[in-house]
C-alpha cells in the first residue's frame, strides 16, 4: 500500500468531497482489497470484512476533505477507520465467537481427541492453521500481526493506525508472534 | 532469529499472500448507489437553497421601504448664465457629477462566492438582480459599520447553467 498521499490520493479525495463518482471508484479501487483483507483477517468472517469495507468508504465519501495528511498516510488513515468498525463489530458479535476465542473449543479438540488429525497436513491446512492461530490471538496482538506480518506496514504506519506508540507496537508484535509460535508449537507436538 | 521464528514468518508470509485480495463487487455497487443518492440529495438541497434565497430576496423587495432619503438631483452647471457673461470666455462645460452621483449603475466584477470553484464550469448564466443586507459584504471581506450593517444593497447574483450562484457583485 502506498506510504504517502502520491499517486493523486489528494486530488482523488478533493473531488470525492465534491460527489465525483470517477474519483470515488478510482480511490476505492485502490484500496478496497487492503481494507476488505484487513477486516477479513481481522474478523475470520466474511459479512464482516464486506460491511466494515462497506462502513470505511462511507466514512470516506462523507468526510473526505477531513483527512489531514499530516496526520500520517492515507493507508494508515484507512485502516485505522477500519480497525475501529472491525473491532466494533467483533465486540457486537462476541457471544457468536466463542468457537475461536475459546481454546477448549471444537478447534482445540480436533488436535487433542485426534493426535494424528495434523500429521501430515497440505500447505494449504498449514495456512488455515495458522489463520486460525492469528484469529485466536487477542485483538490487540492480532492487529498489530495483521498490519505488520500481513499487510507490511513499518511501525512508524502501523502506530498512526493504531493511534498508540510505536514502542507500543514493538512489544505488542513481539508477543503477538510468540504466542503465535507457541501455538504453532503446540499443533505440531499434537500432529506427532 | 531461530527455526521456530523464521518457520513462523515464513508461515506468515504465505498466509498474507492467501486468501481473496478484493471485495465482492457488491459492495462497490452498494457504494456507488449510496453514493448517487448522496449527491441527488446534495444538487437538490443547492437547488433549494438557491430557490429559498431567491424568494427571500423577493419577499424583501417586496416588502422594503426605503428609509433613505431620495438620491439628490444632479447638480448642473446654469449654462444659461455663462452665455449671458462673457462671450469672449469660453463657455464652462457642464459639471458632470460622478457616475454614482448621477445614480446610474457602477458595475464591477463578480466576487465568487464561496466554494463556486468546485462547481462545474459555467457554460451559460443567468443574472438575477436581488437585495441584499450590507452585512453581506462582510463575506466578501468588505468593511461594513455596525449601524449600516441592516440596510439593503441592490445585487446581481451570477447563476449558472445548474442554477447554481457563482458569483455576486453589488450595484449602488
Amino acid at each position: 500500500m502506498s506510504n504517502s498521499l502520491t499517486n493523486g490520493d489528494g486530488d482523488l479525495l478533493r473531488l470525492i468531497s465534491r460527489g465525483d463518482e470517477a474519483a470515488f471508484l478510482a480511490f476505492y479501487r485502490r484500496y478496497q482489497g487492503q481494507v476488505y483483507r484487513f477486516a477479513l483477517q481481522m474478523s475470520g468472517q466474511v459479512e464482516i470484512a464486506e460491511e466494515v469495507t462497506q462502513d470505511v468508504f462511507m466514512v470516506v465519501m462523507g468526510s473526505a476533505r477531513k483527512y489531514d495528511p499530516a496526520r500520517g498516510s492515507i493507508a494508515a488513515y484507512l485502516y485505522g477507520v477500519a480497525r475501529n468498525f472491525v473491532l466494533r463489530r467483533l465486540e457486537q458479535e462476541r457471544p457468536y465467537l466463542t468457537v475461536l476465542d475459546d481454546p477448549d473449543s471444537e478447534y482445540a479438540d480436533i488436535a487433542a481427541d485426534n493426535p494424528d488429525a495434523l500429521a501430515g497436513l497440505t500447505r494449504n491446512e498449514r495456512i488455515e492453521s495458522l489463520r486460525r492461530a492469528v484469529l485466536t490471538l487477542p485483538p490487540a496482538y492480532r492487529e498489530v500481526v495483521v498490519l505488520c506480518d500481513l499487510h507490511e506496514l513499518d511501525y512508524n504506519e502501523a502506530a498512526t493506525a493504531l493511534d498508540c506508540a510505536i514502542g507500543t507496537i514493538r512489544s505488542r508484535l513481539h508477543r503477538a508472534r510468540a504466542l503465535l509460535a507457541e501455538k504453532m508449537r503446540a499443533e505440531e507436538r499434537c500432529a506427532v | 532469529m531461530n527455526d521456530n521464528d523464521s518457520k513462523l514468518l515464513k508461515g506468515l508470509r504465505a498466509l498474507a499472500a492467501d486468501g481473496p485480495r478484493e471485495a465482492p463487487v457488491c459492495v462497490e455497487d452498494r457504494l456507488l448507489g449510496e453514493l448517487r443518492r448522496r449527491s441527488h440529495a446534495r444538487r437538490r438541497n443547492r437547488w433549494l437553497g438557491v430557490a429559498t434565497a431567491a424568494i427571500a430576496a423577493g419577499v424583501l423587495m417586496m416588502l422594503w421601504v426605503p428609509t433613505e432619503p431620495a438620491v439628490p438631483a444632479p447638480r448642473m452647471a446654469p449654462i444659461a448664465v455663462n452665455t449671458v457673461q462673457s462671450p469672449q470666455t469660453p463657455p464652462k462645460a457642464a459639471i458632470q457629477p460622478p457616475a454614482y452621483e448621477r445614480g446610474a449603475e457602477v458595475a464591477i466584477n463578480f466576487y465568487p462566492l464561496p466554494d463556486a470553484d468546485e462547481l462545474p464550469p459555467i457554460e451559460s448564466a443567468t443574472i438575477v438582480r436581488v437585495q441584499l443586507p450590507m452585512s453581506s459584504l462582510r463575506l466578501m471581506g468588505l468593511p461594513v459599520s455596525e449601524d449600516r450593517a441592516a440596510e439593503f444593497i441592490q445585487a446581481d447574483m451570477l447563476l449558472g447553467q445548474d442554477g447554481l450562484a457563482r458569483g455576486v457583485r453589488f450595484v449602488q
